[in-house]
């Protein structure tokens, strides 16, 4: 039986090129990126390759004959290589105790350790000078005393190589434990307990299980602290500057401060550390990421608790001690020196306890104006950052859009530039030159704000977002809702918490930002961070204990706001 | 250590009472199947078993050995186990020998015994020539494979299987019941098997545990839990089954709602439960059966036609006719039935909820 199909002829007349809106978008966001963050990181690596247009080497033989920008660039390194080694050999063992043993205390600690991620880098320099200062350096007094040692100095000094390296141990292993610990949470229990039930031993299960398949997050957690170390600009400033212990940042900054002479020095430095984290991304990303195990299963997520058995009050000591040394001390210390009068005398000697500095601290002009700059500059980089990473993650889920990979790659190029290189590259191309001139104001601070803090709330967003499947909106479209509504009542209040967390996530570091404010702000944007600083160096330690101290307790209070506000999901 | 002896095992995450009172033999060289619905506390008795759990209150022996109780416990490593995991569990960063010879590199063994070992249960579950791949080039039942034959290798006495089958397709996951069996029997090995699914159970199980909310339902061969479940969970649970409430009357049982009647010579009185299971329900010519009723729906199925019949008064029971009966089913059409078999329990009382199993 013959059948006779008619063709069928299409109503809608077919369109082979039809403007689609996401590609609008795609193309915003783009343009933004390569307007303000590709063309000042060329522009730059051309000037250090040009200066004077001509094809010239000669800003690096300068800069790196001179022995101060070479030894900076040693300490640097060193710096950096150290903190990695020691800031992984912290975390893995604490995210391992956290995440897989019967350990007391193991959310408490979970928190503490991710709680210290949010706090100012600065702030810790701070306080381990305020303990480990050569003369009265809290620590030194006891360490003389109880040793019996009769000098007026030592026996340890915070001002070297060693103290710098200590101070960005302790605030950059959480870079790592955070990542060591996220792979562990996604880790099979069962492969573990596989090796149990064939007769390891837990440690054995650890040695030749765990660790090895840790390995690339092992990797990617130690990049992550070294490019963090190597580009921090706070804690050299602090803590490294006053015993001449340079860095690159800390060299740029002061090329910087002799203005347009000092900017093609700046650039040659700058060229280095965009180079470097730029390589150490590209391993991270590409090279590691790509050997990652996928081992998510659907079902068993108990984690294979490990019995310490004998060892666990031990353990819990030991982890203990380590969270006291390394944050609850440091903050007694800033809380402390905010409320004496005389730092070298101790707080509870006569008549040195004074609320002086916090009356001061907000009765002063300069300050107040520059916590409220603070707070809207971060408010606004958060909230433009949070809608564009909502809109990423629809793109990057949600449809096949071609080029949608390449604003998710430049947002991840943003956040691994060295915060100095990214201020360096702005001042250097937004000052008119090129038709734009942002040049002292608000604007290019919220701009490197949120080319440095974007890809924290992108990153959160879109994780959320791959979480909803997307028959959820299917089937809201099939109840007759249209795109918008959808959206609105079914994906925006099933993110919200990621959402709120994103924008928190952004607020937060822009909020206490330092080394960029430092070379961005002027007379009308000063911000609290490099307020801080500046009062710490120039001005009084004690009131800048007190601002660093606020800080601390907004962050822990923005911490509580989220997790009211996400019902316990997220706290940073 | 051949035979596991669990003596009153009571186990609780925090107000939470997973399992209680637990009390069962596995006899040496004995397949045994723990069933019952997700939830019921079947996984945690057998991870009880393995250590990766501690009984609340009880003890776990395997002979006259005491692995688990309140002063004795025995880590995963010292049990000398073999256990395969719903997940496969197969490492990612070792190939297959290097998975497979694991067990048997820590306890130290040496070479040449190693590739021995390892060799013959390769071959066994059919993935010689997969020896030198990595987990991730397989496919989910060469890794469960992987999975058994790390399980086997080191031979142990005693072989955990939780839901093993459970992630692989239909067809994949009758050959494997198969292979199991088979394994079992050339090595002679106690299997302690973790399932929801009563078909695999009665197809593997030399005995089931039906376990429900954390109690044993039921110990018995598969007949036996099919034949005379002990009570309307277990009946419900495996196999096919309608419930109607009745009371007994001088021979008889009368159906509630159509009031119908089933002749009954037992020893139950007063208010009753009848369970009927669909392949016992035959039709008959009219007026030769035991009940009557009207064909309300039906579906055909290609072997079998599932056919649900109205017994008046609201009360349904279903048919599973064959589809070549000389009668022509139709919806609508007066029947006759006749009841080949049926169970009666006692009425479960005011808090009846046998029918609502967890899921």
């Amino acid at each position: 039986m013959a059948q006779q199909t008619a063709p069928m002829k299409s109503a809608l007349p077919q369109r082979r090129f039809y403007f689609d809106v996401k590609w609008l978008i795609i193309l915003a966001i783009v343009a933004f990126l390569l307007v303000f963050q590709v063309f000042p990181l060329v522009y730059m690596l051309y000037k250090a390759f040009f200066p004077e247009s001509v094809f010239s080497l000669s800003t690096f033989t300068r800069l790196y004959t001179y022995e101060m920008n070479w030894g900076a660039l040693c300490n640097t390194l060193v710096a950096a290589a150290a903190t990695m080694v020691l800031g992984t050999v912290l975390a893995f063992p604490l995210a391992w105790l956290v995440g897989r043993t019967n350990m007391y205390g193991k959310k408490f600690f979970r928190s503490l350790f991710v709680l210290t991620y949010m706090v100012p880098p600065y702030l810790g320099a701070m306080a381990w000078t305020r303990l480990l200062n050569q003369n009265a350096g809290t620590i030194n007094v006891f360490l003389r005393g109880l040793l019996n040692i009769d000098a007026r100095t030592g026996p340890l000094n915070i001002y070297t190589i060693a103290g710098m390296i200590w101070v960005l141990t302790t605030f950059y292993y959480p870079y790592a434990f955070i990542t060591i610990s996220r792979a562990m949470e996604k880790m099979d229990p069962s492969l573990e307990e596989a090796a149990r039930i064939s007769g390891a031993s837990p440690l054995k299960t650890v040695a030749t299980i765990t660790l090895p398949m840790m390995t690339p997050s092992l990797i990617a957690g130690a990049l992550l602290v070294f490019v963090c170390a190597a580009s921090c600009y706070g804690i050299p400033s602090i803590v490294g500057a006053p015993g001449k212990v340079h860095t690159v940042t800390t060299r740029i900054v002061e090329y910087m401060g002799l203005g347009q002479a000092g900017i093609n020095d700046a650039t040659g430095l700058a060229v280095f550390l965009m180079i470097m984290a730029i390589i150490i991304l590209y391993i991270s990303d590409v090279v590691v990421a790509r050997k990652q195990y996928i081992t998510v299963s659907g079902k068993s997520t108990r984690p294979n608790i490990v019995d310490l058995g004998r060892w666990r009050g031990l353990t819990t000591a030991l982890v203990s001690l380590f969270s006291i040394i390394v944050i609850v001390i440091p903050f007694i210390t800033i809380a402390t020196t905010s409320v004496k009068k005389n730092l070298g005398k101790g707080l509870f000697e006569a008549n040195n306890f004074t609320t002086m500095h916090w009356t001061k601290i907000f009765g002063r002009d300069d300050i107040i104006e520059s916590l409220i700059n603070s707070i809207t500059f971060a408010a606004a980089a958060a909230t433009i950052g949070i809608i564009i990473s909502f809109t990423m993650a629809y793109l990057l889920q949600r449809t096949r859009v071609r080029g949608r990979k390449i604003p998710d790659f430049l947002i991840t190029l943003g956040s691994g530039t060295p915060s100095v290189v990214i201020a360096l590259g702005l001042i250097m191309t937004m000052n008119g030159k090129f038709g734009i001139n942002l040049y002292n104001t608000a604007a290019i601070m919220i701009i490197a704000y949120l080319i440095k803090y974007l890809m924290m709330g992108m990153r959160t967003v879109v994780s959320a977002m791959s979480q909803i499947h997307v028959s959820l909106e299917e089937s809201s479209q099939a109840s007759g809702a249209g795109w918008l509504r959808t959206m609105f009542k079914v994906t925006v209040p099933l993110i919200f918490p990621s959402i709120a967390a994103g924008w928190f996530l952004i607020f937060i570091p822009c909020f206490y930002e330092l080394s960029m404010s430092t070379l961005l702000y002027s007379r009308d944007t000063q911000v609290i961070g490099y307020m801080l600083h500046y009062y710490w160096t120039y001005t009084s330690q004690q009131q800048a204990s007190a601002m660093a101290f606020g800080i601390l307790l907004v962050v822990v209070a923005l911490n509580f706001i989220l997790n009211k506000l996400t019902k316990g999901e997220f706290s940073i | 250590m051949s035979s596991v002896t669990i003596q009153n095992v009571t186990k609780s995450f925090g107000n939470t009472v997973v399992l209680e009172n637990f009390d069962a033999v596995f006899q040496n060289g004995e397949f045994v199947t723990l069933l019952g619905p997700s939830g019921c506390g079947k996984t945690t008795m057998l991870r009880i078993i393995a250590g990766f759990e501690k009984p609340t209150s009880g003890c776990v022996k395997f002979d006259e050995r005491v692995v688990s109780s309140d002063k004795v416990f025995i880590p995963p490593e010292k049990r000398d186990i073999g256990m395969v995991f719903q997940s496969y569990a197969v490492w990612p960063h070792m190939t297959v020998f290097d998975n497979v010879a694991y067990p048997l590199r820590i306890k130290k063994m040496d070479k040449d015994a190693i590739q021995k070992k390892v060799d013959r249960v390769l071959a066994m579950v059919h993935l010689t020539q997969y020896a030198q791949r990595i987990p991730s080039q397989l496919s989910g039942g060469q890794q469960q494979r992987v999975a058994l034959a790390r399980a086997l290798v080191a031979e142990p006495a005693l072989l955990l299987l939780d839901e093993p089958l459970s992630n692989l397709d239909a067809k994949l996951r009758e050959s494997m019941r198969f292979e199991i069996k088979e394994i079992q029997r050339e090595y002679g090995i106690t299997v302690l098997y973790v399932t929801h699914d009563q078909t695999e159970a009665m197809a593997m199980s030399d005995r089931i545990v039906v376990i429900n909310r954390g109690v044993i339902q039921q110990i018995g061969v598969p007949r036996e839990i099919y034949s005379h479940p002990a009570n309307p969970f277990v009946a419900d649970f495996v196999g096919k089954i309608e419930f109607l409430d009745g009371e007994v009357k001088a021979g008889c049982i009368e159906l509630d709602g159509c009031g119908q009647r089933l002749p009954y010579e037992g020893d139950k009185k007063g208010r009753v439960i009848v369970g009927v299971r669909p392949e016992h329900v035959k039709y008959a010519p009219v007026g030769q059966g035991t009940l009557s009723g009207t064909i309300k729906s039906h579906f055909y199925l290609g072997d079998v036609n599932d056919c649900r019949v109205d017994l008046g008064g609201g009360k349904e029971l279903r048919v599973i006719a064959d589809p070549y009966d000389s009668m022509d089913v139709e919806a609508g059409k007066q029947v006759s039935l006749t009841v080949r078999e049926f169970l009666v329990y006692d009425e479960q009382g005011p808090g009846n909820d046998f029918r609502k199993i967890l899921t």
